[in-house]
């Protein structure tokens, strides 16, 4: 670093032409100050040195010159530099010599040192890799437009703005990118040509990387592109899916820029501005959508799939198992702290099943025990049609072996419940691996269960389960016959 | 479904049809009771995403909130009985 102090080439640019656009140009996190024309090339900053441990000192001195990233001009960055080796006049003799020799310096340097013919590559070639970072000093990379001329300097802060999306994504592709604008430096040159014919998610990420690079803060938009990185991480997984919806936006976009540049007349600006406003909102919108898959995504358990549909997928799976799990839980909680009673038979229910109805057996348990009475709360609380629950209210307190009454409503309700219910019922019941096991009852309702014991266990497990499990159950008893042939099943 | 979807898979796993989306989205929105019973039709997908995120939520702390209380009756009831090898079963899901 020491070594390296090169003072900024400001009093050079009395030899620029003032109408000349100065372009910043930025090399190895140092700006250097220079046009296009007058390559005026900054010693390369103190951190190629320290890489070097300053052996090319004296080479950085001659290559700092040629080594210069100009401010989003990449792309004319490369080109002017192969293009004015001879024609730049007022360029310093040295920087021509910079220019022309540089392909052999970078090459000697190549070979000395890796990272200094990395930036002196990058600025000559347009393969820019293993560019060590430098973030400190935002990189001119203002490349997104075709190096034709200057007027995309323009454009490119305009688009800085409006694309938000495209930078987020872009940043994410060039995590690494956003640290060093030396890689998206190079990268875009290529890539600016394309920019606008192909709006790729690469592409557009390129781009937006230099559009943030482009901010004066170079800091501060280094700091900015790593948050958009970070957006972009997470943006990332839905952004694979979204590709074709962004590609289509950035399109629009892209030719509305194109148009607003070249053509610069006010019908293809307000063209292109309606585009854009529809691109954005409906930028917008997708934003809106990526977030909460996103938040979706984070909700699903062990969820390692990137694209929509099959995250989609798993999280309606997983939903469905919750549903599951929480019925499950609810009837297990209930019957423990109704009675005491393992109501998981429901496969033996079926078999058991008495000919009288559930009416029968819950009004037998609501009659004979006041503990019972949280089962008329759990069909009501759970997810019960409004009629079954309805039904079953009033029944709960009807006195014991009440048959006749209750199974005739219950039959009514349940037989259009029943199919579903018993379904559900075998489908929620063969998780439990209680099926086997007939629970020993050791509730107080086991004084009632004489000759009933086990229809009463049964209808009790059903009920109890059948209005967990979903809809209207409790009436199953007259469905015997049905329940039992879906229960087979 | 699933079959669309390989079909659909052209490029790597860009190539998610629009139609896929929907459909799937259509069945979260029948899944999601708030959804089902208030915009059968016209819930919009980031709604549905949305009611799908806060569902799950309330699904999970339901879950919670059961499992807990289920722990608890474990503990007030015999360890050996049928009951709580099934509290223990729906715990451990």
């Amino acid at each position: 670093m020491d070594q390296q102090q090169y003072p900024i080439p400001r009093p050079n640019k009395p030899s620029i032409a003032d109408d000349e656009i100065m372009e910043l140009l930025w090399q190895n996190g140092q700006v250097v100050t220079q046009t296009q024309n007058h390559r005026y090339l900054r010693k390369p900053p103190p951190g190629t040195d320290s890489t070097r441990g300053g052996t090319l000192s004296a080479k950085e001195e001659n290559y700092n010159q040629h080594l210069f990233m100009q401010e989003g001009e990449m792309a004319s960055w490369l080109h002017y530099p192969i293009n004015d080796d001879d024609d730049s006049p007022f360029d310093q003799t040295f920087s021509a010599d910079f220019l022309n020799p540089p392909p052999t310096v970078n090459n000697n340097r190549i070979m000395q040192n890796p990272h200094h013919t990395s930036q002196l590559t990058e600025l000559r070639q347009t393969p820019m890799s293993a560019v060590p970072p430098r973030p400190p000093i935002p990189p001119p990379r203002k490349l997104d437009q075709v190096p034709q001329n200057f007027a995309y300097f323009a454009r490119h802060s305009v688009r800085t703005e409006p694309g938000p999306s495209s930078i987020s994504r872009t940043a994410v592709n060039e995590s690494t990118g956003v640290d060093s604008c030396d890689t998206p430096a190079v990268q875009p040159v290529s890539e600016t040509v394309r920019s606008s014919a192909e709006l790729t998610e690469g592409g557009t990420g390129l781009e937006a990387p230099s559009m943030t690079c482009d901010e004066p803060g170079g800091s501060s938009s280094s700091g900015e592109a790593v948050r958009k990185v970070a957006e972009q991480e997470r943006k990332r997984k839905g952004r694979e899916a979204e590709e074709w919806e962004d590609q289509s936006e950035d399109v629009d976009f892209e030719s509305a820029e194109a148009k607003r540049n070249i053509c610069g007349s006010s019908s293809s600006v307000k063209r292109s501005r309606a585009a854009e406003v529809h691109n954005l909102s409906e930028r917008r919108r997708r934003d809106r959508i990526n977030e909460k898959m996103k938040a979706l995504q984070e909700l699903i358990p062990r969820c390692n799939k990137s694209d929509k549909a099959s995250m989609l997928d798993e999280a309606i799976e997983y939903l469905k198992s919750l549903q599951l799990q929480v019925q499950r839980v609810q009837l297990m909680q209930m019957m423990s702290m109704g009675c005491g009673m393992v109501p998981m038979m429901f496969r033996g229910i079926q078999q058991y099943m008495p000919t009288i109805g559930m009416g029968m057996g819950m009004s037998m348990e609501m009659g004979m025990n006041r503990p019972v009475m949280p089962f008329p709360n759990m069909l009501t609380g759970l997810a019960l049609p409004a009629a079954a629950a309805a039904h079953l209210g009033p029944r709960f307190p009807m006195p014991p072996f009440h048959v006749p009454q209750v199974p005739t409503p219950d039959s009514s309700r349940t037989q259009a419940a029943n199919q579903s219910d018993v379904n559900v019922l075998t489908s929620v019941g063969t998780p439990d691996p209680n099926h086997s096991c007939i629970p020993n009852f050791t509730d107080p309702y086991q004084q009632y269960l004489g000759p009933h014991q086990m229809q009463f266990q049964l209808m009790q497990n059903q009920a109890i389960n059948q209005p967990n499990n979903n809809k209207p159950g409790i009436s199953r008893p007259p469905e015997n016959p049905e329940t039992r042939q879906s229960g087979d099943k | 479904m699933s079959s669309r979807r390989s079909r659909q898979q052209s490029g790597g796993s860009t190539r998610i049809s629009d139609d896929q989306i929907i459909d799937l989205v259509c069945k979260l929105r029948q899944l999601v009771p708030e959804i089902r019973n208030r915009h059968p039709n016209k819930a919009p997908a980031s709604k549905v995403l949305q009611e799908t995120c806060n569902y799950i939520r309330s699904l999970q702390r339901e879950v919670e909130d059961l499992s807990l209380r289920l722990s608890q009756l474990l503990d007030t009831i015999d360890a050996d009985s049928a009951e709580a090898s099934i509290i223990r079963s729906l715990l451990n899901q």
